[in-house]
């Protein structure tokens, strides 16, 4: 009995290593995000955080597991992923701007190849997100001149463009130099309180506990903490999550 | 990336040429070539050669075959190498066509491993052996062609391959099919890349066709050798066939150069 809007259930994805071995990314994850929740995704380098976030909307393939989306089974070849992609947006470490196209476009394109607006629509959308996140002067600018920090905000613009109900984010900051992290977490402060449904894959543990409704703390492949950041974060029970918190916030 | 190294040696074009005209003037001094004599017999055997019976139209009839079959070639090589491309980015990219993509792989390694004239030969002599009305430069144009998109199948699929990765999930992450991914996001990238390298490829082909004489063909290179053989001259025909090779390979690099920067215009480092 639940109400999730993405539910995870006996998640792993095995690598097929060059020398024939196998690698176990993710071993067994079950869990699930309500409409307007957000969800830190906490851990060491290497857990499997990344992997998870990417296996929710296939970018990488499950080995096994099930995961549907709003009561849809999208591990199933009868389910066209590139829809549940257009509603289950992502944001990237490292951008990925379309370098080709200015600011405008790379707003514009997917929405009006996707027949989801007309050109003027996602014209009038796109100036309304910019402006949110605070880069409205710099809609007909090549993504090639913009700093870290505006980069990642037109980034999250590309994606809310979409009007999705969950946003993906995989370690957005981990790429920006220091002085550009707080303009990003600014913007996703403000979308988080909008009541955006997101993942968040992080290393800000500040931002986390004072945004998140929930930690997830991966560890080899399974959640091996899950909590409130409360809970999680002043009272960790597990002993790797202590260890894992004592390295990351003894700085 | 695999490239051909049979491009043009003209990198800094004005330094090498000054170089080359230096070494030209101390050559010709050197062998007395400033006496009024020499200059004489040098203006008499050039009028011979090149003026006399109108033979130049020789050699201008020899450019019109060769850049007639640079052309041809170079547009077989553009539908072959877009067809072997496609296969094999498409393979790589998760369409289960094995066989294809064997194939496909098996016609780039045997027309990039074996010498184009031997392929010249071998489609002249022995496949369109019994075809004798057929004008040859038509089979040297199917000859080249064919060689020719071997390579730029290789230049396709190197310039897609140049793309990030990350472009091609960021499309696809907003819902974007492979195809429009490819036609909208990563094809248009890799154009930059890839257009300044066929250039190069039909520079290299350009010269490549000048094997073209074996199979008798009255290209730029046989013209050459057509007046020696009408004034028995040993030198000046042929430095002048290549003085025109080289003038023509020089344009087209300073162009391959200009259409780079304006490719690349508006983006930083």
């Amino acid at each position: 009995m639940n109400d999730y809007i993405i539910e995870v259930k006996d998640l792993h994805k095995t690598f097929r290593l060059q020398d024939g071995g196998e690698l176990h990314v993710l071993n067994g994850i079950s869990t699930g995000i309500h409409k307007g929740e957000k969800i830190a995704v906490i851990g060491p380098s290497g857990s499997g955080k990344s992997t998870f976030l990417r296996c929710l909307n296939r970018m990488e393939e499950p080995t096994s597991g099930i995961i549907s989306f709003k009561g849809e089974d999208i591990t199933s070849p009868k389910c066209d992923i590139d829809h549940v992609r257009s509603k289950m947006c992502m944001v990237f470490q490292h951008f990925h701007l379309f370098p080709h196209l200015t600011v405008r476009k790379n707003l514009t394109l997917a929405p009006v190849e996707l027949k989801l607006m007309n050109p003027d629509e996602a014209d009038t959308r796109a100036k309304e997100l910019l402006a949110r996140v605070g880069l409205a002067d710099k809609i007909d600018e090549w993504p090639d001149r913009l700093s870290g920090g505006q980069k990642q905000r037109v980034a999250i613009a590309r994606a809310l463009a979409m009007n999705p109900d969950v946003l993906l984010f995989d370690e957005p900051t981990s790429a920006l130099d220091p002085e550009m992290i707080g303009e990003v977490l600014d913007v996703m402060k403000e979308l988080a309180d909008s009541g955006m449904t997101m993942y968040l894959v992080t290393h800000e543990m500040g931002f986390a506990h004072k945004v998140a409704d929930r930690v997830l703390f991966i560890d080899k492949g399974i959640i091996s903490e899950e909590g409130t950041p409360e809970e999680v974060f002043d009272d960790p029970k597990q002993p790797r999550t202590k260890e894992f918190l004592s390295k990351v916030l003894r700085r | 990336m695999t490239m051909r190294n049979k491009q043009t040696g003209a990198g800094r074009g004005d330094i090498v040429l000054g170089i080359f005209a230096l070494f030209l003037l101390y050559a010709l001094y050197s062998s007395g070539f400033f006496t009024a004599a020499a200059w004489q017999d040098f203006n008499r055997r050039f009028y011979q050669n090149f003026v006399k019976d109108s033979r130049y139209m020789m050699l201008v009839d020899g450019l019109k075959a060769t850049i007639f079959m640079t052309s041809g070639a170079t547009l077989i090589g553009l539908a072959v190498g877009l067809v072997l491309s496609v296969i094999r980015v498409a393979h790589k990219g998760g369409a289960h066509i094995p066989v294809l993509n064997a194939m496909a792989e098996t016609y780039i390694t045997v027309l990039r491993g074996t010498p184009a004239m031997v392929q010249l030969l071998i489609w002249n002599f022995t496949i369109f052996a019994s075809a004798r009305d057929l004008n040859t430069q038509y089979i040297a144009i199917l000859a080249f062609g064919l060689n020719s998109g071997a390579y730029i199948a290789e230049i396709f699929r190197g310039g897609i391959e140049s793309i990030d990765p990350g472009q091609m999930e960021a499309a696809r992450s907003l819902g974007l099919s492979y195809g429009t991914s490819m036609k909208l996001i990563v094809l248009p990238q890799a154009l930059r890349n890839i257009i300044p390298m066929l250039f190069n490829e039909f520079i290299a082909l350009l010269k490549e066709t000048s094997v073209a004489g074996y199979i008798g063909i009255d290209d730029l290179t046989r013209a050459g050798q057509n007046i020696q053989a009408l004034t028995l001259e040993h030198s000046q025909p042929l430095v002048m066939v290549a003085i025109i090779y080289l003038v023509i390979v020089m344009c087209l690099t300073r162009f391959v150069r200009k259409l780079e920067e304006w490719l690349h215009r508006g983006r930083r480092g």
